[in-house]
């Protein structure tokens, strides 16, 4: 076999050993490159920014621990954010699995902010139904949830005060990683109870949510890691998802550089047999 | 116990082996196991049990014998009952998702997409802004018209891809190529933000103060993967 | 007979269909209470069909045991996670952290589930970059086309590509804006087309498989 031949069915084995490498490598010899801000993302911030105290800010933690590294750092940003600027936290989520994720998550924020529950946010939990879940909610938020996670009525909490459905939301971001996800938020949530709605989502998923972007039905997507890093500098509270950033470089690079070789080889392969044909 | 879990499935990637079918079907039951309590929490605790008992919302009691019908698929002479819960359930859905899909699918992005450029026709004469860092400038908006019905037009028309026709589905097929790469692209940075996650976890589980559980476990896994690969070498060996 | 078993529960769809989709038109306050209960009704009924999901692979792995087939032990594996996940989660009140210590149920959760499954995720990266080397090669004009754009977008998302060239993430930027963003409208309004085809078809009946095959 010619080299060419060779190095197109190298044993797989071995790519595994490079990506592994390139993943390992810069999480425990950080390089700290920076990192541009995308307008997306960004707006999102600017939102959150601007809304004025004791808002009602919902966010949704529609995922499980499969999309736990894209969509926590996210999160974790998300409700720092929200406790800094004092705006009234009401979490749940679509994703049975997700669900002691997102007790956990919000439960360590809160605790690091200082910020008490029932007062300060509240926890939903989980419901099964998915899009119903979202239209009950904007409906009568009390019927799709008589009591928080932890058992406690709903009614009468003093961080839901005022608030009887979706349409007394500020603001609400789904972190989705399918479906339910940002998409059911806005079908069956934001077409008719009109609230401002944010989105963040896994890398797979980005770029199918782009089109709602543009068109002004989600106000801001923060896509994948990236965008975690992203939003994270922009609260100046460095967590996770900026110290994988060169983690993300080098494995980004690996497979460019990969293919790239493939491509040579394969098109060298193809030079050779054009020539043994003539 | 985590550490120990990953570094199995890890093991994956090497050869197919026990241990990997191990934390495969335990992680099958833990799985379905957690969905059943949270299942039951959720529902039967916060929906059914509190609203009947606490403030006599009886009516909550014809889901639950919807839910029930539903149930009887397993009892073969019974099963023709579960299609009213279906049929049910299914109607429901239906009905429920089809104006709302219309509305924020088809009409609104339709209209997001004629919108800007007949915009550009303003009263104050036709201005036309060029930038194309801008996603929203009127170039873009040209482009994004152009790239929507290009897509659409080769999908859809059964009129052979001929002539005027076929320029039409050539450039679709060529933004069709771009979106796909860029979908490639991050569907890469997605996978590897998982493993990058999955490696910070363990990362941070070897230090010191947790007995360095990553590298006894490491040793371990690589030694029981030796032992249990020597033995089937053996048992094929002594076989013949 | 053969009308309780086949015609109505087609009839009940329909009407359902029907209903539910004129709701949304129809803004009086009593239709929001139908819809208020309707969902509140849905998600109860989602319990059930949950369990429905999980039984099913209950009695698949039962039936593996029972009849000894190979690998039945990874069934009992199954089967053991399964209950002591259960018990643990009685044991619990079904929650994770009781006034801020963790359950039994919470370590399964926290050191069994979450860990098992994160990693079962992220093997995919090892995967992708595998299958990219074996197979992405530019054999026509659009794969090419195809690539590039990948690269440019893997490129321009990571630090790395916009410290060495700049453009890379201004370019992707409109990628994805713009020329994504237009494919991916198109995609969406033809797949929801399609989809409310299809939903028309289940409330007329003309679509009947989800009442499940028998004899009738």
């Amino acid at each position: 076999m010619s080299l060419s031949e060779r190095m197109l069915k190298i044993d797989r084995r071995i790519i595994f050993l490079v990506i592994g490498l390139c993943t390992l490598l810069p999480l425990l010899y950080p390089v700290g490159l920076p990192i541009r801000i995308s307008p997306e993302v960004r707006s999102i911030y600017d939102y959150v920014e601007a809304l004025p105290e004791r808002s009602v800010f919902l966010l949704s933690i529609d995922f499980d621990p499969a999309s736990k590294p894209e969509l926590h750092p996210q999160a974790i940003a998300l409700l720092r954010h929200a406790f800094r600027k004092n705006l009234r936290v009401v979490a749940m989520t679509l994703w049975v699995s997700g669900t002691g994720m997102a007790d956990q998550l919000l439960t360590q924020v809160a605790h690091e902010m200082g910020k008490e529950n029932g007062k300060d946010y509240v926890f939903l939990g989980w419901s099964p139904g998915g899009p119903a879940v979202i239209i009950n909610m904007g409906q009568d938020l009390y019927t799709a949830f008589p009591s928080d996670y932890g058992g406690k009525a709903t009614k009468g909490l003093s961080v839901l005060e005022g608030v009887q459905s979706l349409k007394d939301v500020a603001y609400a971001i789904s972190l989705g990683a399918g479906n339910p996800g940002v998409e059911a938020w806005y079908v069956y949530g934001k077409d008719k109870y009109k609230f401002e709605l944010g989105g963040g989502c896994t890398g797979v998923m980005a770029p199918g949510l782009y089109p709602l972007l543009r068109s002004g039905q989600l106000n801001g997507l923060i896509g994948g890691l990236r965008g975690a890093a992203e939003y994270e500098s922009l609260i100046e509270q460095k967590g996770r998802a900026v110290a994988g950033m060169d983690a993300q470089s080098a494995t980004h690079f690996a497979i460019i550089v990969l293919v790239a070789i493939c491509n040579l080889f394969y098109f060298s392969l193809r030079q050779q047999q054009g020539r043994r044909h003539t | 116990m985590a550490t120990g879990l990953t570094l199995f499935i890890f093991s994956f990637l090497y050869r197919d082996n026990p241990l990997f079918k191990l934390a495969e079907h335990l992680y099958v039951g833990v799985s379905v196991g957690y969905t059943i309590v949270k299942t039951v929490d959720s529902v039967v605790v916060s929906l059914i049990y509190k609203p009947i008992v606490d403030q006599g919302e009886f009516t909550l009691l014809i889901p639950v014998a919807i839910g029930l019908l539903m149930l009887t698929r397993y009892v073969p002479k019974a099963a023709w009952m579960s299609r009213y819960a279906f049929a049910f359930i299914v109607g429901l859905g239906s009905g429920l998702a089809i104006p709302r899909t219309i509305s924020s699918f088809i009409l609104k992005q339709i209209e997001d997409t004629v919108r800007p450029v007949l915009s550009m026709a303003g009263s104050d004469g036709l201005t036309f802004s060029m930038n194309l860092l801008n996603p929203s400038s009127n170039l873009n908006a040209i482009i994004i018209l152009i790239g929507v019905s290009s897509v659409l037009f080769y999908f859809f028309f059964s009129i052979e891809h001929s002539g005027p026709g076929k320029a039409v589905a050539r450039t679709g097929i060529i933004f069709l190529m771009i979106a796909f790469g860029a979908a490639f692209g991050y569907t890469v940075m997605a996978r590897m933000s998982l493993l990058i996650g999955r490696l910070t976890d363990l990362i941070e589980f070897s230090d010191a103060s947790y007995g360095r559980p990553t590298l006894w476990l490491v040793i371990l896994t690589v030694g029981a993967l030796f032992a249990l690969s020597r033995r089937s070498a053996a048992s094929a060996s002594s076989s013949d | 007979m053969i009308f309780l078993r086949r015609q109505l529960p087609l009839l009940i769809t329909m009407i359902t269909g029907l209903l539910f989709a004129a709701q949304y038109y129809v803004p009086h306050p009593s239709s929001e209470r139908l819809l208020t209960s309707a969902t509140k009704w849905l998600q109860i009924i989602g319990g059930f069909a949950l369990v429905l999901g999980v039984t099913s692979l209950f009695h698949q792995h039962a039936v593996k045991i029972r009849r000894q087939e190979a690998g039945w032990g990874y069934s009992v594996v199954l089967y053991a996670g399964m209950v002591a996940t259960i018990a643990a989660g009685a044991l619990a009140w079904g929650k994770e952290s009781l006034d801020g210590t963790m359950t039994g149920f919470g370590w399964v959760y926290t050191f069994m589930m979450v860990p098992l499954q994160g990693t079962m995720f992220a093997i995919l990266a090892f995967f992708i970059a595998s299958a990219a080397y074996r197979s992405f090669r530019a054999r026509s004009r659009e794969a090419a086309v195809l690539l590039v754009a990948a690269v440019i977008v893997m490129m321009g998302r990571v630090p790395l590509g916009e410290y060495l060239i700049p453009v890379s993430g201004d370019l992707s930027q409109w990628i994805l804006n713009v020329l994504n963003a237009s494919v991916r409208r198109a995609i969406l309004i033809g797949v929801s087309l399609g989809a409310i085809a299809l939903s028309f078809k289940i409330i007329f009946g003309v679509e009947r498989s989800y009442l499940g095959g028998s004899k009738e």
